[in-house]
């Protein structure tokens, strides 16, 4: 595997430090030996969540109620981020399009993170003609920059919040794929692996029992780092107006619904990006801070 | 020569690929031919049938396969379903447009980002170091439909010091830029630090600074081609990417690149744009990673055995 293959992912350069961490990764529970990153991002992500899982509660408005005496209002007030140019309220929209936003990125990163961790793990055991198929597929889909991806299914499905999962998922498996069958070709090669297969246990039991729990940790670490990304990329698809569909909204279409308005209401465009940036970068502040600690332990 | 085999096999497969795009999609491709053209819904059916006749549409799938590829092998891509212009054309442009942008946003990122990264990697574990690690890595989170809205609103809107939105003289590809740079200079400033931070503990580093060259001389002589070769690999990357990733820049700043080609051909339905658009990407975006791949090899042979290992 060549620096090209996917340079954009850490994870790649440090598979084989992190199977040996691996074992050594309880203590987790002791917030004192977090590095700061670690904790401002678990911080931020978790005020993020908090917030959307409680939105039916928080939600100040009804996120679709128009007030056309209301428009454009700055914030404060009795609309604490003010309204839209319909006079919807802006705060309550932000919390119920983020549940969109970050529930379809999530849903994405975990259908391609299973789906390519899987496939990896099956070619890695059962290599030969399929290995290569499902890997030569990966190669040719690599080519493909996940907004083409994204541009042609809208052109065969048509736009919308199915074919932008199945775009994001298409375009997102294969560094997974990628990354669990060299892990477990390389943990199938240790010792242990090898003592189950003398030992007759049979070819699931070694792969639930040896090759996913240690390949668990650098596919966590993938994870975390396509997160941000994943919801950056939702984001594109949903302001170009290829994503969520109206009268549903999320943090992409906001922020194009609210472009036109915004010399007077700046407050429009500035929350939803505000949004998506602190999502991805308490994201990229976990991720960063995994790393951190995985190099002080090792 | 392997290499070049599987090159062709993915090209080949990426065609057929678009070439299937409008037998996949549910509805007749000539009614489609016809309505994007004239938007009529109602359309004569012995006039569906003598187009379908006329462009060929009535042979068999593989016979209609192999005329589009020989004829897109010779330059003709047929014409726009809108616009009824020449595709080629459409797309030599278009290409020329975000070929430009995006050399000059990744010029402007590693401007940025070699002498960040060095400075981190000297000052390694400082304050220095923190900040600039810290602040190059938030960048990654920037949506750029975030980034490019607030910069119009500020630099055009507010300050009219700069247009906003357009594709004329150099004062036009400032915004765009700087919102497209961002995240490459993001990825160029860690790869630097981490690249520099390798050499600046090599032994041959060591070596020369123990027979007491300054620190300087030693890097410029022994130090700075193996310090930046990886974030020139990086570098060829992000062009390909960007290729077909600056669709949403390009739809911001109404610039006339491959990516709002690509994004109104969809919007459209000008299937023979799109998938001109989705071939040349994909296309070049293989054969720049190709090219990279050979010449890293033909730089650094060394390098090349260690990265295989990684």
């Amino acid at each position: 595997m060549s620096l090209l293959d996917d340079p954009r992912s850490h994870a790649l350069d440090s598979t084989a430090d992190a199977i040996t961490t691996g074992a050594r990764s309880r203590g987790w529970t002791r917030l004192a030996t977090w590095p700061w990153s670690l904790r401002v991002g678990v911080a931020l992500l978790g005020t993020v969540l908090l917030v959307l899982l409680l939105t039916p509660w928080l939600a100040p408005y009804d996120p679709a109620a128009q007030d056309l005496t209301n428009r454009l209002t700055a914030p404060g007030g009795e609309h604490v981020l003010g309204t839209d140019h319909l006079g919807r309220d802006v705060l309550s929209r932000l919390m119920h399009g983020g549940r969109f936003s970050v529930s379809v990125a999530a849903l994405t990163l975990a259908i391609s993170a299973v789906a390519g961790t899987l496939l990896g793990i099956v070619c890695a055991r059962v290599r030969g003609a399929f290995d290569e198929l499902v890997m030569r597929v990966a190669d040719v889909l690599l080519a493909f920059p996940e907004m083409v991806v994204a541009m042609m299914l809208v052109a065969i499905l048509g736009a919308g919040q199915g074919t932008l999962i199945v775009a994001l998922v298409i375009a997102g498996w294969t560094p997974f794929a990628r990354l669990a069958r060299g892990l477990a070709i390389e943990i199938n090669a240790r010792d242990f692996v090898e003592a189950a297969e003398c030992l007759g246990f049979s070819r699931r039991f070694i792969v639930l029992r040896h090759l996913l729990p240690n390949a668990l940790g650098p596919l966590m670490a993938h994870a975390s780092l396509r997160f941000g990304h994943k919801l950056i990329t939702v984001g594109a698809l949903s302001y170009l107006g290829l994503g969520v569909q109206p009268p549903d909204s999320d943090w992409g279409s906001m922020l194009a619904e609210g472009q036109p308005y915004m010399t007077r209401s700046p407050g429009l465009v500035v929350f939803p990006g505000l949004a998506i940036f602190v999502t991805a970068l308490a994201v990229t502040l976990i991720s960063q801070g995994i790393d951190v600690r995985r190099r002080r332990q090792g | 020569m392997r290499r070049a085999l599987v090159l062709v096999i993915t090209l080949l497969s990426v065609s057929f690929l678009v070439f299937m795009i409008p037998y996949i999609t549910p509805g007749d491709p000539v009614r489609k031919i016809l309505r994007a053209r004239t938007g009529d819904l109602d359309l004569d059916p012995e006039a569906v049938e003598r187009l379908r006749v006329a462009y060929g549409l009535d042979r068999p799938l593989h016979e209609q396969y192999l005329d589009w590829l020989g004829r897109a092998l010779t330059g003709d891509l047929g014409l726009s379903f809108t616009s009824r212009a020449d595709v080629a054309g459409m797309l030599g442009s278009a290409l020329g447009v975000t070929a430009t942008l995006a050399v000059a946003a990744l010029l402007f990122a590693l401007l940025v980002a070699l002498p960040l990264g060095s400075i981190a990697a000297i000052r390694r574990g400082r304050p220095a170091d923190t900040i600039i690690t810290t602040v190059t890595q938030a960048f990654v989170a920037i949506p750029e439909y975030w980034m490019a809205p607030v910069l119009v609103l500020v630099f055009a809107l507010r300050l009219g010091a700069l247009p906003s939105a357009g594709w004329d003289d150099p004062r036009y590809m400032i915004l765009p830029c700087l919102t497209l740079a961002l995240r490459p200079m993001s990825y160029f400033t860690q790869v630097t630090r981490a690249s520099m931070i390798d050499v600046l503990e090599s032994p041959h580093i060591v070596a020369a600074r123990s027979r007491g060259l300054s620190f300087g001389v030693a890097m410029v002589r022994h130090g700075v081609r193996n310090a930046i070769l990886p974030v020139v690999t990086l570098f060829s990357v992000w062009l390909a990417g960007l290729l077909g990733g600056s669709v949403v820049v390009e739809v911001i700043f109404s610039i006339p690149g491959m990516g709002r080609l690509l994004y109104t051909a969809v919007v459209n339905s000008d299937t023979p744009v799109l998938q001109a658009a989705v071939v040349c990407i994909v296309g070049l975006t293989i054969i720049i990673t190709t090219l990279t791949d050979v010449l890293y090899a033909v730089i650094n042979p060394t390098v090349r055995s260690a990265n295989v290992a990684a």
